[in-house]
C-alpha cells in the first residue's frame, strides 16, 4: 500500500479513537438518559420558583376582600391581574394599588371591536366624564349595588309606619312644599340606601336622623316598597326660577347614573324627574358644600355655580316621572 | 451518470473496508477506554430512582395539552404581561413567550388587517414598551368581523424546532412540554427558523433562545401556566389530557377544536376554538 495512504489512514485511526474517548468524557452523565438531551436540565427547569402566587395565597390574610370579591362579578379577576404577582409580600412590602383606574379597567372594558358581546364594555369619553371607575364602582365588586337592588318590603306594612311621615312627605308621597322631597315612585333600593344611612349616620339631617334611628331595617324595606308603588305627579307647573333649557345641557353629564329625564339609570340612584325644584336646589348646594356626603356627587357639584343648580332644577322638576328614560 | 473502469471501483470498495474496519477498532479501543471507572464526565449527580423530574412529580403520569378559545378573548393583553413577569422575559415590546393576535376585516376590504402588542400604534397608546395595550384604532371604522387569538408555543408532538437542534439544547420531554436546556443552547437560531409558528424568540443578553415552556416549574408544583392564571375571561385552558376530566380533556371533547398549520406535520398541542381560516 502506497505510503501517503498509510498515513492518512493512521491519522483517520488515530482522529475517530480521540473523538470516541473524549465523546464519553465531555458528555454529561444524564445527557442519553432519556434522548439526545440533558436529561438534569428538566429539574432545573422545573426548580424555578413561580411568581404569581394565585388566589390561595392572599385568602390567608385578606378574608374580608376574598368574601366581597368572590361573591362580585370579578371573582374570574385573580387579585394578581391587578395588584401584580405577590411574591415577596407581605415580607418586602405592600402591593401596589392601582391609582389610575380608568387605565386599569379600560383595559378590559373599553367598547372595542373583536370584543365578545358578553363583556361589559363602555363608551370612555361617554361613560364617566372623566372621573375614575372607583368612584362609582368597587373594583373588588363592581356590579353597582347589586345587593341592594332587591328590596322585599310590605307595602301594606309600610303604609301604617307611613303615617308618621306624612305631615312633610305627603300622605300619597307628593310632597306639599317645595323644601321636601315627593317619595311616590321613588326607586325602592335608593329609598333603602338613604334611609340606612340616615340611620346609621352616615348620612346626617336635622329632622330626618331621629326619625330615621327608630326605624328598623324591617320598617325600612317596608317604607321604601310602600313609596316606590305610589304613582307619581308630573310637574304641576310651578314654576323655578331656573331655565330648564340651560339646565337640559348640563343634564347630559348627569344622565349616566340618573338617566336622559332622571327617571332612567340604575335603581341605586334617586329619581329626580318632576322632583321638587327647591329641594334639589337645596340637595345639590349641601353636596357642593359638602354638608351632604357622597364622593361621586361631590365631584360633580363642586363645578355648578347657583345657576346652573338652578337651571338643573327647573330641567328635572319639569320632567315626567312616568317616563322610563 | 459517468461510468468508472472497473480497477478504480475496486481499489475504492476495498479502501472503504479497510477504512470501516480500522474505525471499528478505534471504537472498541474507546469503549473499553470509558469503561475504566473515572473516565467520564461525573459532574451531575447521580439519581435517585424516585419520581423524575422532581420527587412530588412524576413526568410519566402526565400527558399536558393546552386550550384557547378566541371566542373569550378580550385583548386585555394580561397574559403578555403576567408571562413577561413570571418568566423573566426581555421588558420590551418585540419579545415574546405568548402574545396576542387581532385579526379585523372591514367592510368592503378583502384585506384582513392583522396586528399585535408589538404594533407601533399599539405601543404608543400603551405609552410605554414594558405595559401592553391595544389601541382602540378600529373605533370609528366599519368593521364587519373582528377577534383576537392568543397565541404560544404549541408544544407539538413532532416539533421541527427539536429536530434541527445541533447540540440537544430542546427537547420533548415525556410529560409533552417541549424545553430549552439553555446551557446547552449555542445561539444558532436555527429552532428559531425552523418554528412555522414563530414562537421561538432569540434573547441576546443571554445569547440563547427561549420560549414557552407551558411554565414548567408552575405545572410541576400542581399551579396554572402563569396566563391561564390570570387570564380573566377563561380564553385560555391547561390542563392534563391524560385525566379525562381535566379542562382540557372536556375542552377538547365538548368543543368542535383544530390546530393551527396542520399540514406541517407537526402535530401541535395547542387547540384552538373560533378561528377564521386566516390564522395559521
Amino acid at each position: 500500500m502506497p505510503k501517503h495512504i498509510v498515513r492518512l489512514i493512521l491519522i483517520l485511526v488515530a482522529v475517530l479513537a480521540v473523538a470516541a474517548i473524549a465523546k464519553p468524557i465531555l458528555t454529561v452523565d444524564s445527557f442519553y438518559r432519556f434522548g439526545h438531551y440533558r436529561a438534569n436540565s428538566v429539574p432545573e427547569i422545573a426548580a424555578q420558583e413561580p411568581v404569581y402566587q394565585t388566589p390561595r395565597y392572599c385568602y390567608g390574610c385578606h378574608t374580608e376582600r376574598r368574601a366581597q370579591w368572590s361573591a362580585g362579578s370579578h371573582k374570574t379577576v385573580t387579585c394578581e391581574v391587578c395588584h401584580g404577582p405577590a411574591t415577596g409580600h407581605p415580607q418586602s412590602g405592600k402591593l401596589p394599588i392601582p391609582t389610575d383606574a380608568v387605565k386599569l379597567c379600560t383595559l378590559c372594558h373599553e367598547a372595542m371591536p373583536g370584543r365578545p358581546k358578553s363583556q361589559p364594555q363602555i363608551q370612555v369619553a361617554e361613560h364617566s366624564g372623566g372621573q375614575q371607575c372607583t368612584v362609582c364602582h368597587n373594583p373588588h365588586s363592581p356590579k353597582i349595588s347589586s345587593a341592594a337592588t332587591k328590596v322585599s318590603g310590605d307595602a301594606a306594612a309600610g303604609k301604617q309606619r307611613a303615617a308618621a311621615c306624612a305631615s312633610c312627605h305627603g300622605a300619597a308621597g307628593i310632597s306639599p312644599n317645595e323644601s321636601w322631597p315627593s317619595l311616590a315612585g321613588q326607586s325602592a333600593p335608593y329609598l333603602v340606601r338613604i334611609l340606612s344611612a340616615y340611620k346609621s349616620g352616615d348620612q346626617t339631617d336635622p329632622i330626618m336622623t331621629p326619625l330615621a334611628k327608630e326605624l328598623s331595617a324591617t320598617d325600612i324595606q317596608n317604607l321604601a316598597a310602600f313609596y316606590a308603588r305610589l304613582s307619581c305627579k308630573s310637574a304641576d307647573g310651578s314654576k323655578s326660577g331656573g331655565d330648564a333649557a340651560a339646565g337640559k345641557a348640563l343634564a347630559k353629564n348627569c344622565a349616566a347614573c340618573h338617566g336622559e329625564t332622571g327617571s332612567g339609570g340604575n335603581p341605586a340612584w334617586p329619581k329626580l324627574a318632576a322632583q321638587k325644584p327647591g329641594y334639589l336646589v337645596n340637595v345639590l348646594k349641601a353636596f357642593r358644600a359638602g354638608l351632604r356626603k357622597d364622593p361621586m356627587m361631590a365631584g360633580v357639584a363642586r363645578g355648578l355655580s347657583d345657576t346652573d343648580i338652578a337651571n338643573l332644577a327647573a330641567f328635572y322638576a319639569a320632567q315626567n316621572c312616568q317616563s322610563t328614560k | 451518470m459517468t461510468k468508472e473502469s472497473k480497477p478504480t471501483l475496486a481499489a475504492r470498495r476495498a479502501f472503504l473496508t479497510k477504512l470501516g474496519g480500522a474505525a471499528t477498532c478505534a471504537a472498541a479501543g474507546a469503549a473499553a477506554l470509558a469503561a475504566i471507572p473515572g473516565a467520564s464526565a461525573k459532574t451531575e449527580p447521580a439519581a435517585d430512582g424516585a419520581a423524575f423530574p422532581t420527587k412530588d412529580y412524576d413526568w410519566t403520569k402526565h400527558q399536558w395539552g393546552f386550550g384557547v378559545d378566541a371566542t373569550k378573548c378580550i385583548g386585555c393583553l394580561r397574559c403578555v404581561e403576567a408571562c413577561k413577569r413570571e418568566n423573566d422575559v426581555p421588558a420590551n415590546a418585540h419579545q415574546f413567550r405568548t402574545w396576542v393576535e387581532r385579526y379585523v376585516h372591514l367592510e368592503g376590504d378583502d384585506e384582513v388587517h392583522i396586528d399585535s402588542q408589538q404594533d407601533p400604534v399599539n405601543i404608543e397608546a400603551s405609552g410605554s414598551e414594558k405595559t401592553f395595550r391595544f389601541a382602540n384604532r378600529y373605533k370609528d371604522a366599519k368593521v364587519y368581523k373582528a377577534f383576537f387569538v392568543p397565541k404560544l408555543c404549541n408544544h407539538c408532538t413532532h416539533p421541527a424546532c427539536v429536530q434541527v437542534c445541533p447540540t440537544g439544547a430542546t427537547y420533548r420531554t415525556e410529560d409533552g412540554v417541549v424545553l430549552i436546556d439553555h446551557g446547552y443552547c449555542i445561539g444558532c437560531r436555527y429552532c428559531v427558523q425552523a418554528c412555522p409558528y414563530g414562537a421561538r424568540y432569540f434573547n441576546e443578553e443571554q445569547g440563547v433562545s427561549d420560549k414557552c415552556t407551558w411554565c414548567y416549574h408552575r405545572i410541576t408544583k400542581g399551579l396554572q401556566p402563569a396566563c391561564v392564571e390570570v387570564c380573566p375571561v377563561g380564553a385560555r385552558i391547561f390542563g392534563d389530557q391524560r385525566d379525562k376530566e381535566s379542562p382540557i380533556s372536556l375542552f377538547i371533547r365538548n368543543n368542535r377544536v383544530q390546530v393551527l398549520r396542520p399540514e406541517t406535520g407537526n402535530a401541535p398541542n395547542v387547540f384552538y376554538v373560533g378561528i377564521d381560516k386566516e390564522v395559521n
